[in-house]
């Protein structure tokens, strides 16, 4: 992209007091990308923005803390950022923020979708509209509006909403395409029983490999995580549907208030399972009860933190 | 105690040391009679009830969870209720999407001198479970278990 | 009777059928956005002109499996003495396993020099791979993630396989190679298949021959232990590395296990489950004492393993089979053939040890 170039400058001006800066460079294969650590000014030519940027690199800042990081942010990245201040798990003056004005990443699974195979992919070129991918045995002319993940489509922070140095021209109406949560609405219209049925279906392929909860920010309580804790013994470690549910419910309901639907759970999944729907749900409803959005607001406390005498949001049951 | 076979469905309580279970000790004693489905786990405080608590009993047999705790500005502890209705409304309304009918749920406030008030959340909770009928539960390991049930009963 | 028959593709599910008689047939299932093992079923369509998403390794190393079932009681006549019974559960049946990679074949080769070693056989391993027979597929058109000719293996590599079936045109050409195979292919759905074997091994040699050059691993063993001490290159290495499970599980040779033990009251049950290296408790002891207790020091055992610890005792065969799933399926596309690369390449900078 045009400000890639400013990028690197900027990056080359502050790299000398940091003890890196993490961005994105290039991978084993024309269609990805891979998360690049720059520790010497040689490592800074190989940075690459583009719509194949698709890691949220705020995963790594709570383990280099007490190390001077500086790290490239999408606008949903910032918003990690921001959450991780928020909850005290990294500090502001060691982190050097990089903002750029993101029009969207790919979905590799749509991209997969639309060539049919993608093991053999010999380039991949991108224009504002389109993304030409080249495999071994045909060329296709995707529009790039089709690829790009369902959470770009509905995104209301474009660019890094906290920044040291911001790159680029801020995006100047950040009007969505999309309204929010259209993937729950269309899970919700199954009906109860048949949701049951659907997470019991999609679920039985899961490994237990947790890298839904590894790629997550603000998964950090790393030795000490509940899924594997023997005491108290929330999950069985037997190859049974019903830890493999209960486990998403506990991911998600440790994430309540503080998920901030950068995607990266699902995206991680080896095996393709739709988890983003749970923690979706649970975004949703804390809008609707508490008006409140992760990451945000560096400032702000997270609702499950704090109460009012009198909730708003929240009546009594008659009986 | 086993479940009465065809009469009795499970439903498990999780009740405040000071207000509910001293309100359901009342019921007791003043032999306010209620449906025998319920079965009570006492905690400390509402707010030492993880939400989690509900879907785990749910997901291991359970047809519906009842939790109870002090009226809020009254907790014994000051607060603990108020973070307990949070995390609790925000739990009732995230259970329909793992297939639970959101009804299988309920939290309530009652004090230790409302006995007869007990007595009708109990009766009108246990009602509202029965009308439900039993919970969807998971018959086994690996998804077929259950799956081929399911469709079968269809 | 002769090794080598023909297998019209429409035949191909009746085939299957046939054998789901006797035995457990697994095939390649598209599950979502992935392709798994199931069960096979005739109405279900079968994934297979791709390497699936998931090895076939839970046919033969479950991803949880009861080992003892146990019953504690007491001694009515001492009740501070308790008694314990255990009753081990052995698996029972047979299997077959269609659409498996000559990559995810061979993993199970990998195993059989740990859990069926000459002293000791593990009981549960042997009894379910001694009853499971292996139709493997050979791979027309590798990937660039493959690197299975780097590891001495080959889109072909007839390693672990039972039977390999070739595709060619209107068909599959298949060979035993060992005496379960040819049990395999007594079905009268098939024919003689020598009029094809020229076709079949045209298949293999384009398959072949499509790979980039592989490079010498025979140093990998020796610069992988010459790196051992520098935390630097591992941490570098392992910077991006989430230290999830992902390449673990998915990985045709991984096989370390955990053992946990499940009690309800008077009756439990003992069974082990798939653990993983990545994980930060996998070395955790007892005493609270972490020998690799970041991430560069696991992802160092994790390569080390595979590229020099094994080879070191077993022949210099190298444990890794090449098919390229801890690239694909890395969620930050951590690529091993990368990082052995510049194990063996790597130079120390003037100056240092």
């Amino acid at each position: 992209m045009k400000f890639q170039e400013e990028l690197k400058n900027s990056i080359r001006k502050v790299l000398p007091e940091l003890d890196m800066v993490i961005g994105w460079g290039k991978s084993f294969d024309p269609l990805h990308a891979t998360p690049h650590f720059i520790r010497r000014q040689e490592d800074i030519d190989e940075l690459v923005i583009s719509p194949l940027s698709v890691h949220n690199l705020a995963t790594y800042l709570p383990g280099l803390r007490g190390k001077k990081v500086g790290i490239v942010v999408k606008g949903c990245d910032s918003r990690s950022v921001i959450e991780l201040l928020q909850e005290n798990l990294i500090d502001r003056k060691n982190v050097t923020i990089f903002g750029f004005p993101c029009t969207g990443v790919v979905d590799q699974t749509k991209i997969k979708k639309a060539m049919g195979h993608t093991g053999n992919i010999e380039s991949c070129d991108m224009s504002d509209t389109a993304i030409v991918i080249k495999s071994k045995d045909k060329t296709r002319s995707l529009p790039l509006s089709e690829m790009l993940a369902d959470k770009c489509h509905s995104c209301r922070y474009p660019d890094a909403i906290i920044s040291d140095h911001f790159v680029g021209d801020r995006i100047a109406d950040p009007a969505p395409a999309a309204a929010d949560y259209q993937a729950l609405a269309a899970f919700e219209k199954l009906s109860v029983s048949e949701r049951f049925g659907y997470w019991l279906k999609e679920l039985d392929r899961c490994t237990r490999c947790y890298a839904c909860r590894n790629a997550c920010p603000l998964c950090v309580c790393r030795d000490h995580c509940a899924a594997e804790s023997r005491d108290p013994h929330w999950l069985s470690q037997e190859n049974n549907v019903r830890d493999k549910l209960m486990f998403q419910v506990i991911h998600a309901y440790h994430l309540a208030g503080r998920c901030t639907e950068c995607g990266e759970c699902q995206r991680a999944c080896p095996v393709d399972i739709p988890v983003l729907l749970f923690k979706q749900k649970m975004n949703k409803e804390i809008r609707d009860i508490f008006h409140y959005e992760a990451g945000v607001d560096p400032e702000a406390t997270p609702p499950l933190l704090s109460f009012k005498m009198k909730e708003e949001n929240i009546t009594e049951k008659v009986w | 105690m086993p479940v009465l076979e065809g009469k009795e469905l499970r439903i498990v309580g999780f009740l405040c040391n000071w207000c509910s279970y001293g309100g359901a000790d009342t019921a007791g004693v003043g032999r306010f009679s209620q449906p025998t489905d319920l079965r009570i786990i006492r905690v400390p405080c509402s707010g030492r009830i993880d939400p989690l608590f509900i879907v785990k009993a749910l997901m291991n047999g359970a047809d519906g969870v009842l939790v109870s705790g002090c009226h809020p500005r009254d907790c014994h502890y000051s607060e603990g209720n108020f973070y307990a209705r949070r995390r609790l409304e925000i739990m009732q309304r995230f259970l329909p999407v793992l297939g639970y009918e959101p009804e299988r749920f309920a939290y309530t406030w009652v004090s230790a001198s409302e006995g007869q008030r007990w007595q009708e959340v109990v009766k009108s909770f246990t009602d509202q479970i029965h009308k439900l009928g039993p919970a969807p539960k998971i018959l086994g390991p690996q998804a077929s278990d259950t799956l081929s049930l399911m469709a079968a009963a269809l | 009777m002769d090794s080598i028959k023909y297998l019209k593709s429409t035949d191909l599910k009746h085939w299957l059928e046939e054998l789901a008689r006797e035995n457990s047939v697994f095939a390649p299932r598209a599950e979502g956005d992935s392709v798994i093992f199931a069960p096979f079923e005739p109405k279900q369509e079968m994934s297979i002109k791709h390497a699936p998403t998931v090895p076939p390794k839970k046919t033969v190393f479950p991803q949880s499996e009861k080992l003892v079932d146990f019953t504690y009681s007491k001694d009515p006549e001492n009740l501070g003495r308790v008694m314990i019974e255990g009753k081990e559960i052995l698996p029972e049946g047979t299997a077959v396993v269609f659409g498996g990679r000559p990559c995810d074949v061979r993993g199970f080769t990998m195993f059989d020099r740990v859990y069926l070693a000459e002293k000791t056989a593990d009981i549960y391993y042997k009894t379910r791979r001694d009853n499971t027979s292996f139709i493997t597929l050979a791979c027309e058109k590798p990937e660039n993630t493959c690197f299975c000719h780097w590891v001495g293996s080959s889109p072909s590599d007839t390693t672990g396989s039972d039977v390999m079936a070739t595709p060619i045109e209107g068909g599959y050409v298949l060979e035993a190679f060992t005496e379960r195979g040819q049990d395999l292919l007594t079905s009268r759905l098939l024919e003689n298949g020598d009029r094809w074997i020229l076709e079949a091994q045209e298949v293999h040699t384009i398959a072949a021959g499509s790979l980039t050059e592989a490079p010498n691993l025979s140093q990998a063993p020796q610069k992988l232990l010459d790196v051992f001490d520098n935390m630097d290159f591992w941490e570098n290495a392992a910077a991006k590395c989430l230290s999830c499970g992902a390449c673990t599980y998915l990985c045709p040779s991984c096989y370390c296990f955990n053992i946990t033990d499940e009690t309800a009251g008077m009756q439990g049950t003992r069974f082990r489950s798939w653990d993983n290296c990545m994980s930060a408790q996998f070395t955790m002891e007892a005493s609270g004492h972490n020998p690799r207790p970041t991430k560069a020091h696991r992802l160092k055992n994790r390569i080390g393993h595979k590229f020099s610890y094994y080879p070191t005792i077993h022949n210099r065969i190298i444990s890794c089979c090449g098919c390229g799933r801890c690239i694909k399926s890395c969620p930050v596309s951590l690529d091993i053939r990368e990082i052995v690369l510049e194990a063996i390449n790597y130079e120390p900078a003037a100056g240092e040890e």
